[in-house]
């Protein structure tokens, strides 16, 4: 049948997120007040039609599955199709191995079977760490339009040395792909990969068959020169979440109106989870300055430049600057935070002084009680 | 399929008396309180009270209703058995009848209760913001073997006059029901929250409906009725926050309350949380040079100006320098930059332009009696510079201003 297929990887250590990945995958991280970075992604996915997503897990999934569930937030629980969860558990026993994917090939080649039963005639391919609301249909359109074997979205924004980088010929055709580079240079890639399924079987077969396993180097590089691979340009807001400082700094822009028009746009919608928590309260003696605030905060305290998420209670005399607070962090009377990132049910106790450096954000444990 | 208890949710009234917010939907499907709407409030509680197979009677306007019930989900009432269903009345093979009354209502759907074959049917209303647990109520009716209990709490005396009141003796049995009485000989009001045991019920409402000269309505007709006939009547006495929002003074009224500590109305309390239908939208954004005081935000706002004593709803905005004081803005409004909304009620999707004055404090008004709230129905466009007096009503085809 017509349309996309979704699979959505989410696996891999990020040790630049230190904390906030301790007790979950980078794909769970809460992000922008309302969501988890997965929630961009597959909502990507759903605004552009797509019905039916996999999500291929290793590693600390507790804190995905008890997100995604049965997937009816992103309307994904359906009679047929709709989201699929692949943990590697099956994969692992039967290889003797329990040490995480060394490749993408190497996940797909783990839920072949769930590949083969594919109702779509295109695939979708996308990591879940990267934050950006953009229109997979009009990707689908190009990439059918150019006859192009695979279509790889990517962005003229700069990024670190260990992304992806192409090199892209007049015609928009992929001529080269580098990665672990010195000075990057060419279009970054935001690893989101179109290409049909029958090509997309026939590429995990083969690297199967000679225990490939690395989708840049044995696909990307390897098979660049043979098929066309072509890049899909899309220089709008894209956040790959990588580092605690990434982190904080891509929260932060959200406090900007354009960048917000941009991600959370109308025709786009960004779904997350439901909640039962009421309307936030804001305190006459409560003071907010250019915040993003969820439901079921009460705040009393005065808060500035900061993301708070759901539940969040400032008390009356306590100042946060500059800061992320997760769910349910509590800040008690006359506590001073500034630059922070507060992990979920974090408690700064009374008069308690706690500061980063925009540059250096302190991360707080979650739980933590201080 | 059998439940021990059901209830039955009366969701069909007009509510003439919100008037212009009610022209396009009915009463229950009135946005509450930032996030929620008004027939959240039984629904939570049922679902909080673990009662799973609830039946909404809906007539009028029902399409808003429908569409934010849906599937029930959000209550946990997309159930296997038993769950959320909507009521409409029905044609038959002897022919069709709207629901005369809220007797003839249930009457018309005593094939909806049998297919659960209840002990014990729940009839609630549609209107009223309050938090409670039809557990406990349900416990007293059983333990007092009662065929129907009333919940009732008390009001001041002054006010008693409004309501049904229920004269009780010291094992808390109704012995008299009077119906806005003139001289009231207690401060017991009825809350039109009944239980009953569902074969008794099922008969008083085949005589009801057989005797043409009733008005087929549960406080005018099904009780006294009951009394009269000697069935034990139990009074339940509920202590907490309960109001009938069936006007739009008690209306803007209880969505203050939910600013005022103490008032009992706490919607943060996770306690006894209010479900409801999670608007898809991002965080409210709240500016650089914002004032928020005293205020209840939904998300999805963008606040640019002042907003003092206010509830907010999904999805509004409040440009730059414009104020919002003592007034309840619902989902989607727009207040353009330095427009004055004070002492107001905001319907959805209103649009009120740039510098345009809506309602005033009451220590403005030249006459004290002629003032009151001013209302925008749904979808009214208020132009730029222009002023809605206070106690003005306007709906969206902007015709005729009309004075309550």
């Amino acid at each position: 049948m017509k349309g996309m297929h979704g699979i959505i990887f989410s696996y891999g250590e990020k040790p630049g997120l230190g904390q906030l990945t301790a007790n979950r995958i980078h794909g769970s991280l809460p992000f922008g007040g309302d969501f988890r970075v997965v929630d961009f992604m597959l909502s990507n996915m759903v605004n552009a039609g797509v019905t039916d997503v996999g999500v291929i897990m290793h590693g600390k999934c507790q804190s995905m599955l008890d997100h995604l569930g049965t997937g009816k937030s992103w309307d994904l629980s359906r009679k047929a199709g709709g989201l699929k969860l692949l943990p590697a558990f099956a994969y692992s026993e039967s290889r003797g191995t329990v040490g995480p994917f060394r490749g993408k090939m190497e996940a797909l080649g783990s839920v072949i079977e769930f590949l083969r039963h594919i109702r779509q005639d295109h695939v979708v391919l996308s990591d879940s760490d990267l934050v950006a609301n953009l229109p997979l249909r009009d990707v689908l359109a190009a990439h059918i339009a150019s006859g192009a074997d695979m279509t790889c979205v990517c962005t003229s924004h700069p990024g670190e040395s260990g992304d992806t980088y192409f090199t892209l010929d007049d015609t928009g055709r992929i001529v080269d792909t580098a990665y672990d580079v010195r000075t990057p240079a060419g279009y970054q890639s935001l690893n989101i990969f179109l290409l049909s399924r029958d090509l997309l079987l026939e590429l995990v077969e083969e690297c199967m068959a000679h225990d490939r396993y690395s989708f840049r180097r044995n696909v990307l590089q390897e098979k660049g020169k043979l098929l066309r691979f072509n890049g899909y340009v899309w220089d709008g807001f894209a956040a790959r979440i990588n580092t605690v400082q990434a982190y904080y700094q891509r929260s932060m822009e959200l406090l900007r109106p354009e960048i917000r028009a941009e991600l959370f746009c109308a025709q786009r919608p960004v779904y997350a989870k439901e909640n039962d928590a009421a309307s936030t309260y804001i305190d006459p003696s409560g003071e907010c300055i250019n915040s993003l605030i969820s439901d079921g905060c009460d705040i009393q305290g005065s808060i500035r430049n900061c993301i708070l998420f759901r539940g969040v209670r400032v008390e009356k005399g306590a100042h946060v600057e500059n800061s992320v607070l997760f769910k349910n962090t509590v800040v008690k009377a006359g506590a001073n935070v500034r630059c922070v990132i507060a992990d979920k049910n974090v408690e700064f106790g009374p008069d308690v002084t706690m500061a980063g450096h925009p540059q250096y954000p302190l991360v707080v444990e979650k739980n933590t009680k201080l | 399929m059998k439940k021990e208890c059901i209830a039955m949710l009366l969701a069909g009234g007009q509510g003439s008396r919100l008037y212009v917010l009610t022209g396009d939907m009915a009463k229950p499907a009135v946005p509450f309180g930032g996030k929620f709407r008004i027939i959240d409030f039984p629904l939570s509680n049922c679902a909080n009270s673990g009662i799973d197979t609830v039946g909404v009677l809906t007539q009028y306007r029902p399409l808003e209703l429908n569409n934010y019930i849906g599937n029930g989900q959000p209550w946990e009432l997309d159930r296997m058995n038993g769950g959320v269903h909507i009521l409409p009345p029905y044609q038959s093979a002897t022919g069709a009848v709207w629901y005369k009354g809220t007797a003839n209502a249930i009457y018309q759907n005593i094939g909806f209760v049998d297919l659960y074959d209840p002990e014990y049917v729940a009839v609630l209303s549609g209107d009223h913001i309050y938090k409670m647990d039809y557990s406990d109520m349900l416990r007293r009716h059983k333990e007092a073997g009662a065929a129907c209990t009333i919940s009732v709490m008390e009001v001041p005396w002054s006010e008693a006059s409004r309501f049904g009141i229920m004269n009780v003796d010291g094992d808390g049995n109704i012995t008299e029901f009077a119906e806005k009485p003139k001289e009231p000989k207690s401060n017991l009001a009825s809350m039109g929250i009944y239980i009953f045991t569902w074969p008794k019920l099922r008969s008083y409402l085949m005589a009801d409906e057989a005797n043409e000269a009733s008005s087929n309505d549960f406080g005018k007709d099904i009780i006294p009725t009951m009394l009269n006939a000697g069935e034990k009547m139990v009074a339940y006495r509920f202590e907490g926050y309960w109001k009938d929002v069936g006007t739009l003074d008690s209306l803007w009224d209880a969505n203050m309350d939910m600013l005022t500590p103490g008032s009992g109305l706490n919607l943060l309390d996770e306690r006894w949380p209010i479900h409801g239908r999670t608007a898809i939208c991002p965080p409210t954004y709240v500016g650089a040079h914002s004032d928020v005081g005293n205020s209840a935000v939904a998300r999805g706002c963008e606040i640019l100006g002042e907003v003092k004593n206010s509830v907010m709803s999904t999805g509004c905005r409040v440009g730059e320098r414009a104020q919002v004081s003592y007034s309840v803005v619902m989902p989607g409004a727009v207040i353009e930059d330095g427009a004055r909304v004070s002492y107001a009620i905001v319907g959805e999707n209103c649009h009120i332009g740039a510098k345009a004055v809506v309602g005033a404090p009451p220590e403005e008004a030249d006459d004290p009696d002629s003032w009151g709230i001013a209302v925008l129905g749904p979808h009214t466009c208020v132009a730029a510079k222009e002023t809605v007096p206070p106690k003005t009503m306007l709906d969206h085809t902007h015709g005729k201003e009309t004075s309550r």
